[in-house]
């Protein structure tokens, strides 16, 4: 199937230039997916999807374009490009426009297995398996609970495939596999006559990895632990944010260091650049190599090698993601185009966890969902809902829900007390449990 | 009625057969051929353009409630037939008999209206026509606002053609027009920043590009830029809030809307499942999902089930009278399809989703009699980001503008703050409606699993006691 893979896009790589595309990039992007749903302990949907699609990056006459199709035989293809390279023309010329120089881009990409991604489980499972994971994990009637009743339980187990090559017409081939094992549960448990819900996931790229078991329980629980939750009163308390949701303080970071952000004035961390604006506690690394983990590496859309590295470290910025076009426009060196794996470090000392970081901030509310509000690019302000639990004494008192937590993310960051230890490693951004002092909430 | 696909009814016949040889109750075909077109400016130059085009089918099974689905990106006859086998394995060792197809095989529908009649084909437009739009668009900002110091402003057009074939025999088809301009501009004074971003779309052809909707986008985007820099987050707590007509309708589909479709109903996970025919909010208020208002964003000639676009009144009178249903739902219910079945693609299976949701037009006067009856309060003019928890009915919404009201006079511009409650209680505090309902015609798209474009619309309209997160 690789092979086959590389030729299909060294033979687009080719029409696109016999198009009059003066330079190219093409990425080839296949998966397959089989997914199985249930519905109450009893299988509700079983879905196979298969995919493949030709993406485009073309450079012609100074100008560019991106286009894509999922007609992969040659004479559409041709078709296509004819059609493509002629909108291109009618561009205005960007001399910022180029590939990437060959010393930035990926060479150890050879079988897209350099990662370790692949799973051999995976081409051997059958429907019969894949329904009999589903069903295992469901708890819907399995479990008796005291005080309140489950109404529903929604599952989902799925497993994918996704190769992708990339290839540019400046020699660039680079090669990625990931195989994907997921269960999800979605539970909805009612009492005294109102619903309240728990979610709970595991993901990972070896099928024998996948803790399913447990996830209805962990999503009963999490649902039933917010039964008779309400406000309490509005003022300034410490912040802890589960590890689950606590991404939700850390990418708008991420997003406001991207070039496209800096470029367009539209970003609270610009010429932050070398300076500390943080917490000297916070560190985020970038870590796209980790073998065996989801979401991890080599390269990014541009073939562009990604690296290990600090993005913020002890407070400063170091780093801005800047692609080829936005370093042109810019006037900077280039970087990659986003964070791959992003880590915050532990802090002010490793090996803490969810309990600990409660007993060091002593009172305040422990946040486990964020539902709806928004951040304010230009700015870093902030306002989102928020549900979880009061804590007092380094316990947990009561569950807490609407609430509102309001600030911005410089004044946050530099009110940051602990980073755990504790990060889920199934999850694309590896942060870990957050702590954060005097934080408005109102409800 | 066009058929593209290069596949006879004889062999749609087959492949419904074919999923439904193990068994099953229901099955169809959906064939999609999408073309997608989009152009951005960026520092004053339209410098980047895009084509992209999707095609496949997807098929099917349904046995009872259950459903089997697959696709294929390739409608040759031996890739369909093995997309149906995979379908038709969600009736494997069930206890039904080989479904059958309805003896109407063959019967077309063509009790649908045409809600988008395109008098100018997107497709017969060089990407030349359209780039004078974008820079008139930028060049335009720049001299009516020397605060606005970026414009990114995005064009773009879809044409679905889909064809529809199920085990009623029933064949429809659809092409499906979108058209789109986004414009996002950032203003700065004094070292200071704010961003606004507006858009209009619907479902149309090409003459959708006009002087009257490019001065819109233009007025819009430069409108009320002094209240943006003066604007402050105020001191929160629980209030009054009066919300503007047309854009706010966002609240009413997350708030509500989601919780009236019939498969979270079904599944006894909405807060609305145990509520039809009984009173949920004010006499006199109605909320309609509507596919059948010309031109607009949300509207269906057909949903993705081939069940023809029609409009649905949700609330009458205060009462509830109808959920949101595709087949799945209607049949268990024992009602008829509301034509709410719809998609992303050929890619997904149908679901219930919204259209353009909108409350209709009150009695209880205008925009300023409603700020005139607040003592103390917030006046939303722009919600973004809503969520909801279906459950619940806990829903959060980020107002990004507003102004203050006080002593029924709207005075100090506010940004940045949430506005947070419980749909249904949302829903019974709603104590004035005024008769100014607009339907907003921004890209709205809504997010329930898939990707499906929609549009929402309100009256001004009063909630009695809502929390305001502030300073």
């Amino acid at each position: 199937m690789k092979e086959q893979n590389i030729q299909i896009t060294r033979d687009a790589l080719a029409l696109a230039l016999e198009a009059g595309a003066r330079k190219a990039r093409v990425t080839l992007a296949r998966s397959t997916e089989n997914l199985v749903s249930t519905l109450n302990g009893e299988v509700d949907k079983v879905t196979r999807c298969e995919d493949s699609s030709l993406s485009f990056a073309l450079f012609v006459d100074g100008r560019f374009g991106s286009f894509s199709t999922n007609s992969l035989d040659r004479e559409s293809l041709r078709e296509f490009l004819g059609k493509a390279v002629g909108i291109v023309r009618m561009m205005a010329p960007d001399a910022c426009r180029n590939l990437p120089s060959p010393e930035r881009c990926c060479k150890t990409a050879i079988t897209g297995n350099e990662l370790d991604l692949e799973d051999p489980a995976y081409t051997e499972l059958t429907p019969e398996r894949r329904r009999g994971i589903a069903l295992s994990a469901a708890v819907f009637g399995k479990i008796k609970p005291e005080g309140y009743k489950i109404v529903s339980e929604e599952g989902e187990y799925a497993d994918s495939r996704y190769e992708t090559v990339v290839m540019d017409s400046q020699g660039l081939v680079c090669l990625h596999t990931e195989d994907n094992f997921d269960y999800g549960v979605e539970v909805t448990v009612e009492a005294g006559g109102e619903k309240y819900s728990g979610y709970w996931w595991d993901s990972s790229s070896r099928l024998d990895k996948l803790a399913y078991a447990g996830c209805g329980e962990t999503a009963v629980r999490r649902a039933a632990g917010q039964i008779g939750s309400g406000p309490v009163a509005g003022k300034k308390y410490n912040m802890v944010i589960d590890r689950d949701v606590a991404s939700k303080v850390v990418s708008p970071l991420l997003n406001a260091l991207n070039a496209y952000s800096i470029q367009q004035n539209n970003s609270f961390l610009m010429n932050s650049i070398g300076r500390k604006v943080f917490s000297e506690g916070m560190t985020i690394m970038d870590l796209p190599h980790i073998k065996g983990q989801t979401c991890s590496k080599l390269f990014d859309s541009e073939g562009v090698a990604t690296s290990e590295g600090p993005i913020i470290e002890g407070g400063t910025v170091r780093k801005y993601f800047v692609n080829s076009y936005m370093a042109a426009k810019l006037g900077i060196s280039p970087t990659v185009e986003d964070a791959t794996r992003p880590k915050v470090l532990p802090w002010p000392e490793p090996g803490m966890h969810l309990n600990d970081i409660l007993r060091l901030c002593g009172d305040g509310i422990y946040v486990t969902e964020f539902n709806g509000g928004n951040s304010n690019a230009a700015t870093g302000d902030f306002s989102y809902g928020v549900e979880g639990y009061l804590f007092e004494d380094g316990k947990i008192v009561k569950p807490v829900s609407g609430m509102l937590v309001t600030g911005n993310f410089l004044n946050l960051w530099n009110n940051f007390i602990a980073a755990g230890d504790d990060y889920r490693d199934c999850m694309s951004k590896l942060i870990p449990t957050l702590a954060f002092a005097n934080v408005d909430f109102n409800g | 009625m066009n058929n593209n696909f290069g596949i006879s009814e004889e062999q749609m016949k087959a492949l419904v057969a074919e999923g439904l040889r193990s068994g099953g109750s229901w099955c169809d075909l959906y064939f999609e051929s999408t073309v997608y077109f989009d152009l951005l400016l960026r520092d004053s130059e339209v410098s980047s353009g895009g084509y992209h085009q999707d095609y496949g089918c997807g098929i099917r099974v349904l046995d009872g409630e259950k459903t089997g689905y697959a696709y294929s990106e390739s409608t040759d006859y031996a890739s369909l037939l093995n997309a149906a086998r995979a379908a038709s394995s969600i009736a494997c060792g069930s206890s039904s008999a080989p479904g059958i197809i309805s003896p109407a095989a063959g019967k077309r529908r063509a009790d649908a209206q045409d809600r988008y009649p395109q008098e100018s084909d997107w497709r017969q437009k060089e990407a030349s026509f359209f780039v004078p739009v974008l820079k008139k668009i930028d060049t335009e900002i720049h001299r009516r606002e020397s605060r606005a110091d970026k414009v990114v402003a995005m064009l773009s057009w879809s044409l679905s053609d889909i064809m529809m074939y199920n085990s009623l025999g029933e064949l429809s088809c659809d092409s499906r027009p979108l058209g789109s301009i986004s414009v996002s501009t950032v203003f700065s004074k004094d070292g200071r920043i704010e961003n606004r971003r507006v858009s209009r779309s619907f479902r149309c052809g090409a003459e959708m590009i006009s002087d009257t909707l490019v001065e819109e986008l233009i007025s819009d985007s430069v409108k009320g830029v002094d209240a943006m820099f003066e604007a402050k987050r105020p001191k929160g707590g629980k209030m009054n809030v009066v919300m503007a007509a047309g854009a706010s309708g966002i609240l009413l589909h997350e708030a509500m809307g989601h919780a009236f479709e019939a498969d979270f109903n079904r599944k006894g996970q909405s807060v609305f499942c145990d509520r039809m025919g009984k009173r949920i909010c004010n006499k006199g208020i109605n909320i309609v999902d509507d596919a059948t208002i010309r031109g607009n964003r949300g509207s269906c000639n057909f949903d993705d089930e081939g069940v023809p676009g029609q409009k649905t009144y949700m609330v009458t009178d205060g009462i509830l009278t109808s959920y949101l249903h595709d087949r799945i739902s209607a049949s268990w219910f024992g009602v008829e399809p509301t034509g709410n079945g719809r998609r992303e693609s050929f890619r997904y299976n149908p679901i219930p989703r919204m259209r353009a949701t909108y409350m209709e037009s009150g009695s209880d006067g205008s925009l300023d009699d409603l700020v005139g009856s607040v003592r103390k309060g917030i006046f939303v003019d722009q919600f973004a980001n809503g969520q909801v928890k279906i459950g619940e009915g806990d829903f959060t919404f980020y107002v990004k503008s507003g102004f203050l009201i006080e002593n029924g006079q709207l005075t100090r511009p506010v940004k940045d703050i949430n506005i947070i409650g419980n749909g249904p209680q949302a829903l019974a505090d709603i104590v004035a409606v005024a008769d100014d309902l607009k339907i907003d015609n921004g890209t709205w798209t809504c997010g329930k699993e898939q990707s499906v474009p929609v549009s929402c619309g309100i009256p001004s309209v009063l909630v009695k006691g809502l929390t305001v997160g502030g300073n």
